[in-house]
């Protein structure tokens, strides 16, 4: 998987936050290139500020974060988002401009790129999310909460990172919404290489499409494993009030039938159940 | 057994809109039912929840046909204020529902409009307290909470004014898995113990079902399919063309039966598959045989 040095390196990362509450306690991780991972755990247990360490938004308390061999504690931010991006829960959070020419090409802009570079970097990213160009000219809040997904995601690619952290894709979309994201963050990961983490609670896109989980809980990494051996740890999920996706839930039910607990999808569980019934 | 919600030929149209949001819906809805509304974004099920409440047609501008009664009488009808004591709504964003500078504040603000005396509050705040454990956030303000507590303290504030009808648009779509279980656990207690009538728009199935006595499921503003849920739940082929994905141990039975292995009703929950399946593996002449070879994809 990994080509040497992981991308990503966390070693005894602990973060408080100026108030002195701890959210992360001595978080040890490797990232490589090319990993289509999920960060799950209850509101609170510390995902999103472990999104926000590895992009340098917050630096750590101790213990050190290196993406791309650069220590994030001596490295200035401009420098750690054009390697790590992240997509907000709420892509209102984030869209500010008033079209989204503007909004995209604020990030590269940001940075201090020259015009025509902007443009390049702009068309690029429009086009990997598959924005259309009379979009260009529209005011975010009129777009659909999908496409405002994608203009958000879109101005986050435009400073070209490498790994993608994107928070909650899938609330308050429809299940196809949901499906259309996914199939778009697969594309990335597997086209274009990104790296791919994605931040949340939905545990059937989980078994679906990602390939590694990390659990958190209390500022915690509780497990870290892939995904069908994570979701197999029913009991350990379950002291962090998560549960496997139903489907490997009835795998697990029916073990004793000779189902295997670490089934991650309907089309595994059918075929399963041929081969024992034959 | 009176219908609480009586909607007939009922059709609304917003003003800046060329297609109407609901087209010609009838529906009928008995005291303490619960109801689960599904569709793919876009259907129509926000603007059937505000055409419950009187928000529609009262705060927005657009063309109405047909009737909506709410307890045998047309929402207009209804002076100012007095249909949402009988019809509550939590909307999908809590953040647009809030207005005070504290937890409490925000809990208590319904009842102090809806003219309650000190003691009748502080007797229903500590009701929903119970219900909702949310006691330990009392005194934070509102944007200061994580998503998942804004989501229950909009539930709270209006369970707090005890509404007979309560409308939940999309409740748990911000929340981790336990706090859905809470909310869908204080539902369950609701329509148990104080027979409330329940509608839940909802994309997540699986906490819905078990909970659900009928399910409504709209597509381009009309009532495609309406039934008991289990009835309901036999038609998965429409469900799927309308891009509704059923729960993973129901399709499994679904596959199952397309593949002619298993014939009769899909199950509604996880231990209801479990049941099933062992029915069909175990009554077999040859017994299951715990051995598998290789795990095929």
């Amino acid at each position: 998987m990994s080509e040497g040095q992981a991308f990503i390196q966390v070693k005894d990362l602990s973060y408080c936050y100026p108030d002195g509450s701890q959210a992360l306690s001595n978080i040890n991780l490797d990232i490589s290139k090319g990993e289509f991972i999920a960060l799950i755990g209850q509101n609170g247990s510390g995902k999103t500020t472990l999104s926000k360490c590895l992009n340098g938004l917050f630096k750590p308390t101790s213990g050190d974060v290196i993406v791309d061999g650069l220590n994030s504690k001596d490295t200035p931010i401009v420098q750690m988002v054009r390697r790590v991006g992240y997509v907000f829960q709420n892509p209102d959070h984030q869209l500010f401009n008033s079209n989204c020419w503007d909004e995209i090409a604020y990030g590269p802009r940001n940075i201090l790129l020259p015009e025509e570079e902007v443009k390049v970097r702009v068309e690029e990213a429009a086009l990997v999310v598959g924005l259309p160009e009379l979009y260009f000219t529209e005011h975010p809040f009129f777009l659909t909460k999908g496409l405002r997904q994608r203009v958000a995601i879109a101005s986050i690619l435009a400073l070209r990172p490498h790994v993608i952290i994107v928070d909650e894709p899938t609330t308050g979309q429809d299940v196809r919404q949901s499906f259309e994201i996914m199939d778009f963050l697969k594309d990335l990961n597997e086209k274009h290489g990104h790296t791919i983490m994605i931040i949340t609670h939905d545990m059937p896109i989980v078994a679906q499409y990602t390939r590694r989980v990390i659990v958190m809980g209390m500022g915690q990494v509780i497990i870290d494993d892939s995904t069908s051996e994570v979701f197999k740890q029913a009991d350990i999920l379950a002291q962090t009030f998560l549960e496997p996706p139903q489907i490997t839930q009835l795998a697990q039910l029916a073990r004793r039938l000779g189902f295997d607990p670490g089934t991650l999808s309907v089309d595994e569980m059918v075929q399963q159940f041929k081969c024992i019934a034959m | 057994m009176s219908a609480i919600i009586e909607i007939e030929d009922y059709s609304w149209q917003y003003l800046d809109s060329s297609v109407p949001a609901l087209n010609n819906i009838s529906l009928s809805i008995e005291e303490g039912t619960f109801v689960g509304v599904i569709g793919p974004n876009g259907s129509g099920k926000t603007t059937l929840a505000y055409s419950m409440d009187g928000l529609i047609p009262g705060q927005y501008h657009g063309i109405k046909n047909g009737t909506v009664k709410i307890l045998g009488r047309e929402v207009e009808e209804y002076p100012q204020g007095e249909l949402q004591q009988q019809v509550g709504v939590v909307f999908s964003d809590p953040e647009s529902q809030f207005t005070a500078m504290t937890v409490e504040d925000e809990l208590v603000f319904g009842m102090e409009n809806l003219g309650m005396t000190i003691p009748e509050i502080r007797e229903c705040l500590e009701w929903v307290l119970n219900l909702t454990n949310l006691g330990p956030l009392l005194n934070k303000p509102p944007y200061e909470i994580s998503g998942g507590q804004k989501q229950q303290v909009a539930l709270a504030a209006v369970l707090a004014m005890t509404p007979k009808v309560l409308i939940l648009d999309e409740p748990t779509s911000m929340l981790d898995p336990l706090s859905r279980r809470r909310v869908f656990d204080v539902l369950d207690r609701l329509t148990r113990e104080q027979k409330n009538t329940i509608i839940v728009i909802e994309h997540s199935l699986e906490n819905l079902i078990p909970l659900a006595d009928r399910m409504i499921l709209l597509s381009d503003g009309q009532i495609v399919l309406d039934a008991g849920t289990r009835a309901f739940f036999q038609h998965v082929d429409l469900l799927l063309e309308k891009g509704i994905s059923p729960p993973g141990a129901m399709r499994c039975f679904y596959e199952l039966s397309r593949a002619g292995i298993y014939k009769g009703s899909l199950p509604l929950t996880v231990d209801e598959a479990y049941e099933k399946l062992t029915k069909l593996l175990v009554g077999r002449k040859r017994p299951a045989n715990p051995q598998r070879e290789g795990s095929q994809a």
